[in-house]
C-alpha cells in the first residue's frame, strides 16, 4: 500500500462540496487577488478597485442565489463533515452581505480616493470581512462560528483604524480591538463551557445530545456557557449593554466603515445568534428567551432615548442602530417561542428581512453622510438647509430617515411589520408595545434631522461639493430598493417565507 | 365635465375608489419632474389632478346607490397575500361624503390659498405635499383592509408634517414636531392590536387575513380580548380626534399650519379619528365600543364644555377657531356612542358640516393674517365698517358654526343631541349646554374683530376680493343647502348608519335600536320631573 | 286660500333675497318701500287666509301644509311644515300688520342712515322668520323661527355697530336668548322620547289622551317655560331687553315689543293642553313668575329717565301680565293681550322714536318736556297709548288687563293684589312720561343746547359720569346714527343748533312715521271689541268674539272644563261674581295712577320719588355683569392656563424628563475603555447569575 493512494481515499472520503463553497470562495480569492496583484501592479486607474471588489462580491451574490434553488431542490444539507451549514438561511446571509460589501465599495471608492488610504487593502478586507460574516452566519460547529467571528472582528478592527490621518480613527480601531477581544474571550470561554455540557461544539450532536439528556451538573455547564455566548453575540450585535463600544467605534470609523459595520456586522452576528440559540440550543429556549427580552427592551429604549440627546449624527445612528438591534431581537425572541419546533413561526424569516432591508437602509444612510460631511465631523450643523444645497440627497436622506421610523410605503415599515407581527403571532404582546412606543421616541431623532435639512436655512460657510457618480449611485440604488419594496413587498417576503435552518 | 365621464365609462367597469387614490398621487409625482424655472406648470399640474379628483368624487357621488347599505363599488386585490393583505377600498354611506368633501376641499384649498411664503421655500414641493396628503386621506377614507388603512392613517402624517414646517408660522417647528410625534405615538398602540385582531380572528377565519369586512363579519374575537384590542385601535384615534386630554397638539398644530394647511387639517383630518371609530372601533369591537361607552361620552363632554371655555379665553383667532374644533368634535364623539341612528347619522353629517364651516373659518383667518400680517383680536376691530361683505361672509359661517338653525351646523348637532338624549340623557342635557358657549365665544370674537371704531391699521382693511369670493362660494352653499334641505345627504347616510346601529345592537346586550316607542318614554319618566327643576334653577 | 299660507313667509324672504343682492343697488327710499311693499303683501294673504278659515266651520279650520321633509332620519320625520289654525293666523295677523307699519314708519326714521338698506333687510328676515315661528306646525320649524328672530335682533340691536355698547347689547341678547334655547331643545328630545315626534299636533293629542304621563309632560312644558322665560324676557332671564333698546327705535317697537319677546307667550299658549297635562306647579310658577316680573319691573319704570327704557322696562311688565295669564289657564286672555299690547306698545314706541327723532336723537326725558304743542300728531297718538295701557276704558289694555286680572283673582287673591299693584304703578310712571316729555315746563331749551354741545365736542356724554354704567350705553346707543353719519350728522346739528343762533326747534316727523301713529292709535282705541267680557250692559252676541275664534285651539277633545280652560272654570268663584266689582276696582286703580302721577309731576305737590336703587333695577344685571366679569371670566381663564400649563405642560414634560434623563445617562458614556468594560462585565455577571443561579441551580 503507498500512503499516497491512502492519503487520496482520505480526501475524497471528506465530502467537501465545494461548488456550494462558491461565493465563499470567490470572495477569499477575490480578496487574495487584490492583495497580489495589487501589490505587484502600479496603482490601478481610479475607482477600479473598487470595482473589482463590487464586481467579486456581485459574483459571489449571484452564486448565492443559484445556490439558494439548489438547496430548494435538494434540501438543506451540511458541508464539511457538518462544519458549514447549506440552507437556505445561510444564502440569505450570504446574499444580504455581498450586497453589503457591493454598495459600501461603491461608497468607499469616492471617500478614500486621492487619500493614502487609497488601494487595494481595504477592498480586500471588505472582501475577508464578508468572508467571516458569512462564515459566522452559516457556520454549524461553534468553532467555525468562532472561526467567522475572529475573521471578521479583525478585519473590522482594522478598517475601523484605516484612516491614518485621523486619531479618532486609529482611537476607534483600538478600542474596537480591546473590547472585541474582551468579548471573544468570553465567546470562547462559552463555547468550551457548552462543550463540556453538551459534549459537542457541533450544532446537529449538541441538539441531538441535550435531547439524550446527559447530567445535572452538565445542564449548569451548559446555561453557564449559554450566558457567555450571549455575550460575545450581544458585543457583536451592540445589543444594550453591550453595546457601550458602538457609539464611541461608529463615530470614530471612517464613514464607510461605519456603514459596513453596522450592516454586515449585524447581518453576520444576528445570523449567528439565530444558530447558536434557536438552532442549537432549542432545548433550552426557556433559559434564554427571558434573557432576549431583556436585552431587547433594553436596547430598544437606551437606543432610542440615547439618540435623541446626541449632536453628532453618526452617533445617532451608532445609537439607532442599537435600537434597531432591539428591534432584531423582538425577532429572535419570537423565534425563541418556536426554537427546535417543526413549525419555524414567523420569528427567524423576519429577523433576516430586518437585516437584509435594514442593511441597505443604513447603507444609504451613512452614503449620504460621506456624501455630506466628508471626513469632517458629521455634526448636526452640516445638515443645515442639504434641501436648498443637495435637494436630490436631501430627498434621498428623507428617504432613508423615515424608513429607519418605520413609516409606511418604506422597506422600514415592511420590516418593522413583519417583527412586530412575529412577536404578536406568539403573543408577546408587551414588548410589542414597547418596541413601537421606542420606535415613536426614535422617530424624533429622525425628525430633527429632517428639520434642519429641510426647515434651516443653510449657513453660507456649508461647501457644496459635487456627489461623485459611484457614492449617488450606491445612494440611489439604496433609496430604490427602499421604496421598492415599501411599496411591493410581496416577493421578498415570499422568499424569506422559504427561509430553513438545516436541523 | 361629468357628463363627459358618464358616457365615458360605466361605474362598474371603471376603478373610481382607486382612481381617486392614485390621481393625486400621480400629480404629486409629476409635479416633481417639472422645472424650478416655469413654477405655473407646477400650480397647473396641481389643478388638473385635484379638480380631476374632485370631478370624479362628484361623480362617485351621482351614481352612488341610495338603497344600497353595503359597501359599493369594492375593489379587492390582494396585495401581500403571505400577510393576507388586500387592497380592498369601498365606500358606504359613512365614508361617502368624507370622500367628496376631501375632493372637493383640496382643490379649492390649492387654487384659492398661496402658501404664506417662508424663505426659499417654493410652491413646488408646497403643492406636491397638498397632492400627497389628498391621496393618503382619500385612502384612509376608502381603506376595507385594515393594514392599508394603517398605511394611509400613518402616511398622512409625513406631508402634514412638512406642509407645517415648511409653510407654517413662527411656531412652526415645534408644532410640527408635536403634531408627527403624537399622532404616531396613538398609531403605535393601534398597529400592534390591529396585527393582534388579525392574528385572533384568524383561527376562526381559517387564515390569516387583514380584511375589515371579513373579520367584522365572521371574526371571532374574545369579549375580554376585543376590549383591549378596542382600546389599542381607540387610544389612536381618540389622539386624532382629539379626544380630551389628547388634545393638546391640536391648538399648536392648527395655529402654525398655513391656512390650507388648517383647512385640510380641520376640514378633513381630523375626521380620520372620528371616521375611525364609527368604521373600525363600532363596526370590529361592538361589545367593547358599548362596554367602555361611559368613557367616551364622558369624555366627549368634557371636550364641548372644555374646549369651548378654553376657546372663549384664546388671544389668536386661529388658536380659538382651533379650541372651537374640539368642542364641535365632542358632538361628534357623543353622538357616535349613543348608538342610535339619529346620533350616529347626525355625527357623520357634522364630520361634513364641521369640515366646511370650520375649514371656511380658517380661510377666513387666513384673508385676515394676509391682509393684517396678524391674528391677535387685541389687533384687530371694526373690520365691519370697512370691509361690510367680508363681515357677512364671516357671519354666515359663524352663525353656521355656533349652530343658528337654517345652517348646517344645526342639523349635525341637533340629530346628535336629539339622538344621545335617548340613551345617554345626562351627558346630552351638559353637551346641550355647550350650545350656549359656542355662542358666547364666537360673538364675543366677531365683536372684537369686527365691531367697534376701526383703528388707522385696521382701517385699511381691502373688502373681499373676487378669487376669494369664488372660493368661499361653494363653502357658503354647502352651509346654507346642508342647513335648509339636508335630505339628500340623510338619505345616503342613514341606510349605512342604521346598519351599523343594528350590527352594534346584534353584538351587544344593550339595546342599541334605533326605533324609539314609548316604552322608552316611560323609561325617562322618572328623570323627567327632576331634570326640570334643575333647569328652573339653572334659569 | 289655506293651501297658500306658504306665501306668508315667502313674501319676506322674497324681500330679504332681493334686497340681499340689489339693496345697494335699490337705495332709499326704494328699498324700504320694496321691503315694506313684501310684508304688506303678507299680511294681504293672512287676512285672506283668516276670511277662508272663517268660511269653514270650527272643526276644520286646522290644516297642515308640508313643502318638503326637512329632517327625517330613522322614526324621527320632521318636516317643513305650516299649521294654519286660528291662533297660528290670528298671530300672522298681528305680525305682519304691525311688521307692515313698522316698515313704513322706519323708511321715515332710517333716513339719512347709510345702511338704509340693510336695515330693510334685517327686517324682512326678521318677518319671515317669525312669520315661521308661528307656522311652524312642529316644535323645530318654531324653533328655526325661533332661533331667526333671535339672530335678526342680533343684527338688528348690534345695528350701529361701532358703538361698542350696541354691540355688547346685542351680544348679550344673543347668549341670554340661547340659555332659553336650551330648555327648547331638550323640550324637543324629551318630547320625541315620549311621543316619537315633535309635531305639535302629536303631542298635544297624546297630552289630550292621557297617553302623555304627567312626569313628561311636566318635563316638556317646564322645559319649554326655559325658553319662554329667556325669549319673553321674564324673570331671571329678563336683563337683556332693556339693553336691546340700543337698537333703532322701530326694532324696539316691532321687535322688542310687539312680536318676538311675545313668541314665549306663543309657544306657551299653542302646547297648553301639555301644560293642562303637566304637573300643577308648572302652572302655577309660570303664573307667579309672571306676576312678580310685572311688579318687579314696574318699579324699575318708576325711575327711568331713558324714554325707551321706561317703555322697555314697561314691556317687561307687560309680559309678566301674559304669562301671569297662561300660568291661570287664561289662555284667551294671554293671547288678548298680546294683540293689544303689540297695538299701544308699538305706538307707545313708534311715537317715543318720533320724540326722539324730533328731538335731535335726544332720549332723556329730563331733557324734554312742552313737546306737545311742536310735535302734535306725536303727542296726541302717544297719549291714546298712554291712555291704553294704563288701562283707562274703553281703550284697548283696560279690556285685555282687567280679563287676566278677573282669572288672576280666581286663582289666588294674591296673584290679583299684584296684578292690580303693578296696574297702578303702570299708570303712574306712564303718567310721568307723558308729562315729562309732552307737558311739564320745558327743559330743552338750553340743557338740550348743553348736550347738543357736549355731544359735538366730546362723543361721550358730560353727564355720563352721573348715569350708571348702561345708562350710559343707552344714552350713547340713542345718538347711533349721530355716530354712524359721522361728520354729515354732526354738520347737521351744528347746522341745527348754532345756525340758529342757539335757537332749537323740535320739529313735528314726516308723514312716513305719523300714519303709522295713526293708525296704531286708532287699533290702540278699538282694540278691545275684540273680546269684550261677558257683562250685562255688552250684547250677548258682541261678547268674547276672540275666544269663540280661539277657543279650538284652547279647549278642545272631551272635557275642556275638566282640564280647567275657558271662562267655564271660573264660573263658580268668587271672583267671577264679582267680576264687576274688579272692573270698577280696575277703572279706580288706573284713575288713581295717573291722578297721583299728575300730582306729583305736573303740580309738584309731592316731591318725586326716584331712589337709585330703582333707576338702575335693583342692581340686578349690575349683580349679573359684576359676576361674568369678575368670577366667572377668571374662571374661564384659570381653565384655559390649565389647559396650556397643565395638560400640555404634561405633554411636553414628558419630552423634557426624556430629554433631561438621556441627557444624564449620555454623560456616563466617558470614552474610557476600562468603563466600558466595566459595563460589559456588569452585563456578564447579571447574565451569569440569571443562568447558573436562577435557571441553573435554583
Amino acid at each position: 500500500m503507498n500512503l499516497l493512494a491512502q492519503a487520496e481515499e482520505l480526501t475524497e472520503s471528506i465530502d467537501i462540496g465545494w461548488f456550494a463553497l462558491t461565493p465563499l470562495l470567490i470572495l477569499v480569492s477575490g480578496a487574495l487577488g487584490m492583495l497580489v496583484v495589487g501589490a505587484l501592479t502600479p496603482p490601478w486607474p481610479k475607482g477600479l478597485y473598487a470595482f473589482v471588489a463590487a464586481v467579486t462580491a456581485g459574483a459571489a451574490g449571484v452564486m448565492a442565489i443559484v445556490l439558494w434553488d439548489d438547496i430548494s431542490d435538494q434540501g438543506p444539507r451540511t458541508l464539511v463533515e457538518g462544519a458549514l451549514a447549506f440552507d437556505t438561511f445561510a444564502m440569505w446571509s450570504t446574499i444580504t452581505i455581498t450586497a453589503v460589501v457591493l454598495l459600501v465599495s461603491l461608497l468607499t471608492d469616492q471617500f478614500i480616493r486621492n487619500t493614502p488610504s487609497d488601494g487595494p487593502e481595504i477592498y480586500a478586507l471588505y472582501l475577508v470581512a464578508a468572508t467571516g460574516g458569512i462564515v459566522m452566519a452559516s457556520a454549524n460547529d461553534l468553532i467555525v462560528l468562532f472561526l467567522g467571528l475572529e475573521t471578521l472582528s479583525l478585519a473590522l478592527y482594522v478598517l475601523a483604524a484605516s484612516n491614518r490621518r485621523s486619531d479618532q480613527s486609529a482611537e476607534s480601531g483600538l478600542k474596537y480591538f480591546v473590547l472585541g477581544g474582551f468579548a471573544s474571550a468570553f465567546f470562547l470561554y462559552g463555547i468550551a463551557l457548552v462543550y463540556g455540557g453538551t459534549g459537542s461544539t457541533n450544532i446537529g450532536e449538541m441538539v441531538t445530545n441535550v435531547s439524550a439528556k446527559i447530567s445535572e451538573d452538565g445542564d449548569v455547564l451548559t446555561l453557564a456557557g449559554i450566558a457567555l455566548l450571549i455575550v460575545g453575540l450581544g458585543f457583536k450585535v451592540a445589543a444594550a449593554p453591550f453595546h457601550v463600544w458602538a457609539p464611541d467605534v461608529y463615530q470614530g470609523a471612517p464613514t464607510p466603515v461605519t456603514a459596513f459595520m453596522a450592516s454586515a456586522g449585524k447581518a453576520a452576528a444576528f445570523g449567528a445568534v439565530i444558530r447558536v440559540l434557536v438552532s442549537g440550543l432549542p432545548s433550552f429556549r426557556d433559559d434564554w428567551r427571558p434573557i432576549v427580552w431583556v436585552l431587547a427592551i433594553l436596547s430598544l429604549v437606551i437606543g432610542s432615548f440615547l439618540a435623541v440627546v446626541q449632536t453628532d449624527v453618526k452617533r445617532m445612528l451608532a445609537y439607532s442602530s442599537v435600537s434597531h438591534a432591539g428591534f432584531l431581537l423582538v425577532g429572535v425572541e419570537a423565534a425563541g417561542h418556536t426554537a427546535g419546533q417543526a413549525d419555524a413561526g414567523l420569528g427567524v424569516a423576519s429577523v433576516q428581512l430586518y437585516l437584509l432591508l435594514y442593511a441597505v437602509l443604513v447603507i444609504g444612510s451613512f452614503g449620504v453622510v460621506t456624501v455630506v460631511a466628508g471626513d469632517q465631523p458629521a455634526t448636526l450643523e452640516s445638515f443645515r438647509g442639504l434641501a436648498k444645497r443637495k435637494p436630490i440627497v436631501a430627498v434621498a436622506f428623507t428617504v432613508f430617515l423615515l424608513a429607519q421610523a418605520g413609516v409606511p410605503f418604506t422597506s422600514g415599515f415592511v420590516a418593522k411589520f413583519g417583527v412586530i407581527q412575529a412577536a404578536v403571532s406568539e403573543n408577546s404582546y408587551a414588548i410589542a408595545i414597547i418596541a413601537m412606543v421606542a420606535a415613536v421616541v426614535a422617530a424624533f431623532l429622525y425628525l430633527r434631522i429632517m428639520v434642519s435639512m429641510w426647515l434651516h436655512e443653510p449657513d453660507e460657510s456649508a461647501v457644496v461639493s459635487s456627489v461623485p457618480f459611484s457614492a449617488g449611485l450606491a445612494i440611489g440604488l439604496a433609496a430604490v430598493f427602499t421604496l421598492a419594496v415599501g411599496v411591493y413587498p410581496t416577493w421578498l417576503i415570499d422568499l424569506s417565507d422559504s427561509i430553513t435552518l438545516v436541523r | 365635465m361629468l357628463a363627459a365621464e358618464a358616457e365615458a365609462f360605466s361605474a362598474s367597469s371603471f376603478p373610481i375608489l382607486s382612481m381617486l387614490v392614485i390621481v393625486p398621487l400621480v400629480g404629486a409625482i409629476s409635479i416633481l419632474f417639472t422645472t424650478k424655472s416655469r413654477p405655473e406648470f407646477a400650480k397647473l399640474i396641481a389643478l388638473v389632478f385635484s379638480v380631476t379628483t374632485g370631478a370624479m368624487s362628484l361623480y362617485l357621488l351621482w351614481i352612488f346607490e341610495i338603497s344600497d347599505d353595503g359597501f359599493q363599488f369594492v375593489t379587492n386585490q390582494t396585495w401581500i397575500e403571505q400577510w393576507g393583505i388586500g387592497w380592498h377600498l369601498g365606500v358606504d354611506g359613512i365614508s361617502l361624503f368624507l370622500v367628496v368633501l376631501t375632493g372637493l376641499l383640496f382643490p379649492l384649498a390649492i387654487v384659492g390659498i398661496d402658501p404664506h411664503h417662508h424663505g426659499a421655500n417654493t410652491e413646488k414641493p408646497y403643492l406636491a405635499w397638498l397632492l400627497m396628503l389628498e391621496a393618503g386621506v382619500l385612502g384612509s377614507f376608502l381603506s376595507l383592509d385594515l393594514f392599508l388603512f394603517f398605511l394611509f392613517f400613518e402616511i398622512v402624517l409625513v406631508p402634514m408634517y412638512f406642509l407645517i414646517g415648511g409653510w407654517g408660522y413662527e411656531n412652526r417647528e415645534y408644532a410640527a414636531t408635536k403634531f408627527y410625534l403624537y399622532t404616531f405615538l396613538g398609531s403605535a398602540f393601534m398597529l400592534v392590536s390591529l396585527i393582534a385582531t388579525a392574528f385572533i380572528a384568524s383561527d376562526s377565519l381559517g387564515g390569516i387575513t387583514f380584511d375589515l369586512v371579513a373579520i367584522a363579519e365572521g371574526g371571532d374575537i374574545g369579549t375580554t380580548t376585543a376590549r383591549w384590542l378596542f382600546f389599542g385601535f381607540a387610544v389612536a384615534f381618540a389622539v386624532k380626534v382629539p379626544i380630551f386630554p389628547l388634545h393638546t397638539w391640536l391648538p399648536d398644530a392648527h395655529t402654525q399650519a398655513p391656512t390650507a394647511g388648517s383647512v385640510v387639517l380641520a376640514g378633513v383630518m381630523l375626521k380620520l379619528g372620528t371616521y375611525g371609530f364609527l368604521r373600525f372601533g363600532l363596526y370590529l369591537f361592538p361589545e367593547a365600543a358599548v362596554w367602555s361607552r361611559s368613557l367616551w361620552l364622558t369624555v366627549a363632554v368634557i371636550g364641548i364644555i372644555y374646549g369651548a371655555i378654553a376657546a372663549t379665553m384664546q388671544k389668536d383667532l386661529k388658536r380659538l377657531v382651533a379650541y372651537s374644533s374640539i368642542a364641535h368634535l365632542g358632538f361628534i364623539v357623543l353622538g357616535t356612542f349613543a348608538f342610535t341612528s339619529q346620533a350616529i347619522s347626525g355625527s357623520v353629517l357634522q364630520m361634513v358640516n364641521h369640515g366646511v364651516s370650520t375649514g371656511a373659518l380658517f380661510l377666513f383667518v387666513g384673508m385676515i393674517y394676509e391682509r393684517r400680517k396678524t391674528r391677535q383680536i387685541a389687533e384687530l376691530g371694526g373690520i365691519q365698517k370697512v370691509a361690510p361683505i367680508f363681515a357677512a361672509g364671516f357671519m354666515i359661517v359663524m352663525l353656521s358654526s355656533i349652530g343658528v338653525p337654517g345652517l348646517n351646523g344645526f342639523i349635525g348637532e341637533y340629530l346628535i343631541l336629539i339622538g344621545s338624549f335617548q340613551t345617554a340623557r345626562w351627558w346630552t342635557v351638559v353637551a346641550t349646554a355647550g350650545v350656549i358657549l359656542a355662542a358666547l365665544y364666537l360673538l364675543w370674537a366677531y365683536q372684537r374683530v369686527f365691531h367697534g371704531e376701526p383703528d388707522e391699521a385696521n382701517s385699511s382693511f381691502p373688502e373681499l376680493k373676487f378669487k376669494e369670493g369664488m372660493v368661499l362660494l361653494p363653502f357658503l352653499v354647502a352651509i346654507v343647502f346642508t342647513g335648509v334641505y339636508p335630505k339628500p345627504l340623510l338619505d345616503r347616510i342613514e341606510p349605512s348608519v342604521d346598519r351599523l346601529v343594528t350590527h352594534v345592537a346584534a353584538n351587544s346586550e344593550v339595546d342599541a335600536d334605533p326605533s324609539y316607542t314609548t316604552q322608552r318614554g316611560e323609561f325617562e319618566i322618572e328623570h323627567a320631573g327632576d331634570e326640570t327643576e334643575d333647569e328652573e334653577g339653572e334659569g | 286660500m289655506v293651501e297658500l299660507v306658504w306665501l306668508i313667509p315667502a313674501f319676506p324672504l322674497l324681500g330679504f333675497l332681493t334686497i340681499l343682492i340689489g339693496g345697494r343697488r335699490m337705495g332709499e327710499p326704494l328699498a324700504g318701500l320694496f321691503a315694506t311693499a313684501m310684508v304688506g303683501a303678507s299680511f294681504v294673504v293672512a287676512v285672506l287666509t283668516y276670511l277662508d278659515l272663517l268660511g269653514m266651520d270650527e272643526e276644520q279650520r286646522s290644516h297642515t301644509e308640508t313643502l318638503f321633509s326637512w329632517v327625517p332620519v330613522g322614526d324621527l320625520q320632521i318636516d317643513m311644515a305650516f299649521l294654519v289654525d286660528p291662533l297660528s293666523i290670528t298671530m300672522c295677523l298681528f305680525v305682519t300688520g304691525i311688521g307692515a307699519l313698522i316698515h313704513l314708519y322706519s323708511i321715515g326714521y332710517m333716513h339719512g342712515d347709510p345702511k338704509f338698506s340693510k336695515f330693510f333687510l334685517y327686517l324682512n328676515l326678521f318677518v319671515l322668520s317669525m312669520t315661521l315661528l308661528v307656522l311652524g306646525s312642529n316644535l323645530l320649524v318654531t324653533f328655526l323661527g325661533w332661533e331667526g328672530v333671535g339672530t335678526c335682533s342680533y343684527f338688528l340691536i348690534s345695528f350701529w355697530h361701532t358703538k361698542d355698547a350696541n354691540a355688547t347689547a346685542g351680544k348679550k341678547a344673543f347668549v341670554t336668548n340661547r340659555i332659553g334655547d336650551f330648555g327648547v331643545m331638550l323640550a324637543m328630545f324629551l318630547a320625541f322620547g315620549a311621543v316619537g315626534s315633535i309635531d305639535y299636533a302629536v303631542i298635544n293629542d297624546s297630552a289630550l289622551a292621557g297617553t302623555l304621563t304627567q312626569a313628561t309632560a311636566t318635563g316638556i312644558a317646564a322645559l319649554l317655560f326655559v325658553g319662554a322665560v329667556g325669549k319673553s324676557a321674564q324673570l331671571p332671564l329678563y336683563v337683556w331687553l332693556p339693553d336691546a333698546m340700543a337698537g333703532p327705535t322701530p326694532v324696539s317697537a316691532l321687535i322688542h315689543a310687539a312680536t318676538m319677546v311675545t313668541a314665549g307667550v306663543y309657544l306657551m299658549v299653542r302646547v297648553n293642553p301639555v301644560l293642562g297635562a303637566a304637573a300643577d306647579w308648572v302652572p302655577m310658577l309660570i303664573a307667579w313668575i309672571g306676576a312678580i316680573t310685572a311688579l318687579f319691573a314696574a318699579t324699575i319704570a318708576l325711575a327711568q329717565n331713558d324714554i325707551k327704557k321706561v317703555l322697555a322696562y314697561s314691556t317687561v311688565s307687560q309680559l309678566g301680565y301674559m304669562f301671569l295669564a297662561v300660568g291661570t289657564g287664561a289662555y284667551v286672555a294671554a293671547i288678548f293681550h298680546m294683540i293689544t299690547h303689540a297695538f299701544f306698545k308699538a305706538l307707545l314706541f313708534l311715537g317715543s322714536g318720533s320724540v326722539i327723532h324730533g328731538m335731535h336723537d335726544e332720549q332723556d326725558m329730563r331733557k324734554m318736556g312742552k313737546l306737545f304743542k311742536f310735535m302734535p300728531v306725536t303727542a296726541s297718538t302717544f297719549i291714546v297709548g298712554w291712555l291704553a295701557i294704563a288701562g283707562v276704558p274703553p281703550f284697548a289694555g283696560f279690556w285685555s288687563k282687567d280679563e287676566i286680572l278677573l282669572y288672576a283673582g280666581a286663582e289666588s287673591w294674591v296673584l290679583y293684589g299684584i296684578g292690580i299693584v303693578t296696574a297702578i304703578l303702570t299708570a303712574f310712571y306712564m303718567t310721568r312720561q307723558v308729562i315729562m316729555t309732552f307737558f311739564g315746563e320745558q327743559k330743552w331749551g338750553s340743557l338740550a343746547n348743553e348736550a347738543e354741545a357736549a355731544h359735538l365736542n366730546d362723543p361721550a356724554d358730560t353727564d355720563a359720569a352721573t348715569e350708571g354704567a348702561e345708562a350710559e350705553a343707552l344714552e350713547d346707543a340713542g345718538t347711533g346714527p349721530q355716530s354712524v353719519g359721522a361728520a354729515a350728522n354732526a354738520d347737521i346739528d351744528q347746522h341745527e343748533t348754532h345756525g340758529a343762533h342757539g335757537e332749537f326747534k323740535p320739529h313735528e316727523s314726516p308723514p312716513f312715521m305719523l300714519i303709522p301713529l295713526v293708525v296704531l292709535a286708532g287699533l290702540s282705541a278699538v282694540g278691545g271689541l275684540i273680546q269684550l267680557p261677558s257683562i250685562g250692559i255688552i250684547p250677548k252676541n258682541a261678547q268674547h268674539k276672540l275666544l269663540d275664534w280661539l277657543h279650538p285651539i284652547v279647549e278642545f277633545g272631551e272635557g275642556a272644563e275638566e282640564r280647567g280652560i275657558g271662562e267655564a272654570i271660573i264660573t263658580d268663584t268668587t271672583a267671577y261674581d264679582l267680576k264687576v266689582v274688579l272692573i270698577f276696582v280696575a277703572i279706580a286703580c288706573a284713575i288713581a295712577g295717573i291722578v297721583a302721577g299728575w300730582a306729583v309731576y305736573q303740580r309738584r305737590l309731592v316731591k318725586p320719588f326716584e331712589p337709585e336703587l330703582l333707576e338702575r333695577g335693583w342692581r340686578y344685571d349690575e349683580a349679573i355683569s359684576w359676576f361674568m366679569g369678575k368670577p366667572g371670566r377668571a374662571g374661564f381663564q384659570g381653565v384655559a392656563d390649565g389647559d396650556a400649563k397643565v395638560v400640555d405642560g404634561a405633554v411636553n414634560g414628558v419630552a423634557t424628563i426624556v430629554r433631561e434623563t438621556a441627557g444624564q445617562v449620555r454623560k456616563g458614556q466617558t470614552g474610557y475603555v476600562r468603563q466600558y468594560a466595566g459595563v460589559i462585565g456588569i452585563g456578564v455577571v447579571f447574565l451569569l447569575g440569571w443562568f447558573v443561579v436562577i435557571r441553573g441551580i435554583l
